[in-house]
């Protein structure tokens, strides 16, 4: 298995993509398959990712990192909890078929992940395989079942 | 007015204790904008949508959605409404939420479906100034206003 941190980048790779389609999805007017799309992109992201994040990998990185690690990952859920309504709104332009609601919402999503990710991928992932225990294989091995569930 | 870490923050408004400042109008509407230590976090704004009069919201949805060079985020509101008004100098200069988010800089002002129980999520007085200053130790937040 990959390690953790290189686990974390490509479900963020595989996430972006998805959204790109939803994306294209909708600007075809293909309604039903934006749809689609888009929530295996949230399930993935809110069900799969930030689940593991939450519940495992912030936690590690504030044992770790104590006092100092508060900011980041306060900053983190902070970004994952604007992230969901953001999805939900975005679900309801496409239940709408309201392409323009939809764009602006893809562009506002699109700005927070790009500095989400790469705050994560910066600053919580590099030090994941010390501060797990296992070494991230648990938080990893979920990730992928979310992957190969995605994929199936 | 109470001050910390350089952040302005006005006791006689109503907060969500997050981004979003509230203020009760004489005409039952609610004003909505954003605080002095989120227009600091959120960076110099570039770019502010805000929904059009007319539009309901559901509470927790987003009033209007803002972006600068490093940030961008949403402004929910914390009640259920429709928007009566919204501030269109905002769209042609975002970055007058920099200069002025308690006055000039409002977002938008908002008719909630049930005023009595509007208010009822947000915080305001010494509770919400403590709130507040812990928000801001929690982000690591220094506050700068901008003057032009």
């Amino acid at each position: 298995m990959e390690p953790i941190d290189q686990i974390m980048q490509h479900d963020h790779e595989r996430l972006d993509q998805l959204l790109e389609q939803g994306a294209e999805a909708v600007s075809q007017g293909a309604w039903p398959e934006a749809a689609h799309l888009l929530e295996t992109f949230r399930h993935g992201i809110v069900d799969g990712h930030m689940a593991v994040e939450e519940s495992t990998l912030f936690p590690a990185f504030e044992r770790q990192k104590g006092d100092e690690a508060q900011s980041l990952t306060a900053l983190l859920r902070k970004g994952h909890q604007d992230l969901r309504i953001f999805f939900e709104e975005m679900a309801e332009a496409i239940q709408e078929q309201d392409a323009e609601t939809f764009d602006d919402l893809l562009s506002t999503v699109q700005t927070i992940l790009k500095q989400h990710d790469a705050k994560e991928e910066n600053e919580l992932y590099p030090i994941l395989a010390t501060a797990l225990t296992d070494h991230g294989e648990a938080a990893g091995r979920r990730i992928l079942d979310f992957e190969a569930e995605a994929e199936s | 007015m109470s001050e910390y870490h350089g952040c302005e923050l006005l006791e006689d408004l109503f907060y969500d204790l997050d981004y979003v400042w509230v203020r009760p109008e004489e005409d039952g509407t609610l004003t909505i904008g954003i605080t002095d230590p989120a227009q600091t976090m959120s960076g110099r704004l570039q770019k502010a949508r805000i929904k059009k009069v007319g539009t309901h919201l559901e509470a927790g949805r987003h009033v209007a959605t803002l972006e600068s060079g490093k940030w961008a985020g949403g402004v929910p509101v914390p009640f259920a409404g429709e928007v009566m008004d919204r501030n269109e100098k905002l769209l042609e200069d975002p970055h007058l939420i920099n200069i002025d988010p308690y006055n000039d800089a409002w977002i938008a002002r908002v008719k909630p479906d049930d005023p009595a129980h509007a208010l009822d999520n947000v915080s305001t007085g010494n509770v919400a100034i403590a709130a507040l200053e812990e928000w801001i130790k929690r982000y690591g937040v220094q506050c700068m206003r901008c003057s032009e």
